[in-house]
């Protein structure tokens, strides 16, 4: 299991629609507590609104035997509100063996994207409000965000992120010209 | 089994007459279906399985099952076709049995299998789509469902001529929540609307709750109520609309740009919408209102503070200006930056500028979809325009001296 896990994150997608599989056809309707936990940390992963059925339709009882089920919701429902700090906080927990890379790649997952989510919304960001959405300490977001060619001024501690570059246009499928020319 | 001797319409036949008999001895069922195999005799064991799901209460459920998921996973399918009808009951019969033990998702692979193994193609709709739509629903497990749902209907399985409004309906009205709740409003507007928009001549109460739905699902995404069709049936005008009135009030405080009055409007309704369990659907078109007006800034201010733009869209604040603004930006809602130096956002304008190889291919797809759409249309046109009955008719509605005149422009 654990080497399943440990696999780059393309195949988190993977696993997850295999453990999809496995709760539809679970007996009775109701599959084992490791099976949700994983679930519903790979669907934090993807940031797929999922997780939130997912532990909804989770039985009672199931919860109530595996308070670490409870801890994976947390960092969704905080994911749900868009709330990073509180998402990081969540996230800093002894998680056991079957999670704990998921959740990593969670965590590096929501790093990922509030960097591209400041890059797109900001033209410029107090360094301690970046940290936030990092969820690092300022000396350390501001060496990540130096180490991406964005600036940052020691005097006014503001950064300025330098804007996504739009990925390149493809070029046209030689199938789709030869459709053109043949009508 | 005389199987050799038999076509398979009149082996059906002589199954469902059969029904009485079979529920008289119905303790010796399960020896019957133990002498049959269920690839060689797939109408037979259908038929058996009908007949039990059919007495009056179920001894035992776990092993009936068992025997349905066999059944649909290794039935022949070929076989099974001459029986849509009882194919269908059957798991009509298996979703409500699942549904009274509060079981739904162990339905759902199986309903899946049972789609996929008697539809002709995948735009093709039958009834049990509507039943897997249910139990999706009700276990809140949404994702096995949107593997038909993300598909376009063109078709719909006769099933023995026993295929019913009420399926059709439900579908697009389960397959419409299914939509909202995973937000893709788009979507549910589209399948709402074809609930609402439905040819009818007496009110179902699925259309009047898809139409309220319509409503909500509208303002969130256009800030506004579009108009129905041409095609709507009279039935929604007259019946309908009148009893949707607490829907009407909301969408007309929508249109005032308000936030107040829109909050008033529904602590007004409160009780009705909470009753039609469309609450937090409501409550969304008031965060949508604050969207709207925003975007709205965008046509009249190139650069605006945080804190006007808060006064103006009222807001609590800068603070909570900010925040709609980012959520804004991350879901596409609008294009702008902020900056936290002065305060400020600069709106700007949508980055797209249609010339870039990818929108090509994207047009490309879309014209292929309609020239498809174009020739089911033909070829729909051409099937009524043969159908007896239609020709029957619409020659019948001319006068005598006008024979064979072309069907063209008759009610379409």
């Amino acid at each position: 299991m654990a080497t399943e896990v440990a696999q780059p994150a393309v195949n988190l997608i993977e696993m997850g629609r295999d453990l999809e599989t496995q709760e539809l056809e679970a007996p009775g309707g109701v599959a084992t507590a490791s099976i949700y936990g994983q679930l519903l940390a790979v669907y934090l992963y993807d940031n797929d609104m999922q997780c939130k059925f997912l532990w909804k339709r989770i039985p009672a009882a199931v919860k109530n035997t595996n308070s670490e089920l409870g801890h994976i919701w947390t960092v969704g429902q905080k994911m749900w509100q868009r709330d990073f700090t509180a998402i990081y906080e969540s996230l800093k927990r002894d998680w056991s063996e079957a999670v704990k890379p998921i959740m990593v790649a969670v965590g590096e997952a929501t790093r990922k994207r509030a960097f591209h989510l400041i890059s797109q919304a900001y033209s410029s960001i107090t360094a301690e409000a970046f940290a936030v959405y990092m969820g690092m300490s300022v000396s350390d977001a501001v060496q990540a965000a130096i180490s991406e060619g964005w600036q940052a001024d020691p005097q006014t501690r503001l950064v300025t992120p330098k804007r996504p570059v739009p990925p390149p246009d493809p070029k046209l499928m030689s199938e789709f010209s030869c459709k053109g020319n043949n009508v | 089994m005389v199987y050799g001797k038999w076509n398979f319409a009149q082996l059906c036949d002589f199954i469902s007459k059969s029904g009485d008999v079979l529920t008289k001895n119905a303790s010796h069922l399960d020896n019957v279906l133990a002498t049959l195999d269920i690839q060689q005799h797939s109408l037979g064991v259908l038929g058996i399985l009908c007949v039990k799901y059919n007495l009056p209460n179920i001894p035992d459920f776990e092993t009936l099952f068992v025997q349905t998921q066999e059944f649909i996973l290794s039935c022949n399918g070929e076989h099974v076709r001459y029986a849509t009808d009882s194919y269908a009951d059957l798991c009509h019969k298996f979703t409500q049995n699942l549904i009274e033990r509060k079981q739904p998702i162990r339905g759902i692979g199986i309903l899946v299998k049972a789609i996929n193994k008697i539809q002709l193609f995948s735009a093709q709709l039958t009834s049990i789509h509507s039943n897997l739509c249910q139990l999706c629903l009700l276990s809140k497990a949404l994702k096995p469902a949107l593997q038909f749902l993300d598909f376009d209907i063109t078709d719909i399985g006769k099933e023995g001529g026993h295929y019913d409004t009420k399926d059709f309906l439900l579908y697009y009205y389960y397959g419409g929540m299914i939509y909202v709740a995973l937000k893709n409003y788009a979507r549910a507007l589209y399948f709402f609307e074809v609930a609402v928009t439905v040819t009818s001549m007496a009110v179902s109460h699925i259309m009047l709750e898809s139409y309220k739905k319509y409503i909500l699902v509208a303002l969130i995404l256009h800030g506004k109520v579009p108009n129905l069709p041409k095609y709507t049936s009279q039935v929604v005008a007259r019946y309908i609309k009148p009893l949707c009135q607490p829907y009407h009030d909301l969408a007309s405080s929508y249109a005032t740009n308000n936030p107040v009055e829109l909050r008033a409007v529904v602590s007004k309704h409160q009780e009705q919408f909470n009753k039609d369990t469309n609450m937090g659907l409501v409550k969304q078109t008031i965060t949508s209102l604050y969207k709207k007006n925003i975007q709205r800034l965008t046509k009249t201010f190139m650069t605006l503070s945080l804190s006007d733009m808060a006064n103006r869209v009222q807001l609590s604040g800068p603070q909570e200006a900010e925040r709609y603004v980012l959520h804004m930006i991350e879901d596409g809602e609008i294009f702008a930056t902020i900056n936290q130096k002065d305060g400020m956002v600069r709106f700007m304008d949508r980055p797209e500028k249609y010339s870039s190889a990818t929108m090509l291919l994207q047009m490309d797809q879309e014209m292929q979809k309609c020239i498809q759409l174009n020739e089911k249309l033909k070829e729909m046109d051409r099937e009524i325009a043969v159908n007896p009955q239609y020709v029957q008719k619409s020659l019948g509605m001319h006068d005598d001296d006008l024979p064979g005149t072309s069907m063209k422009g008759q009610g379409y």
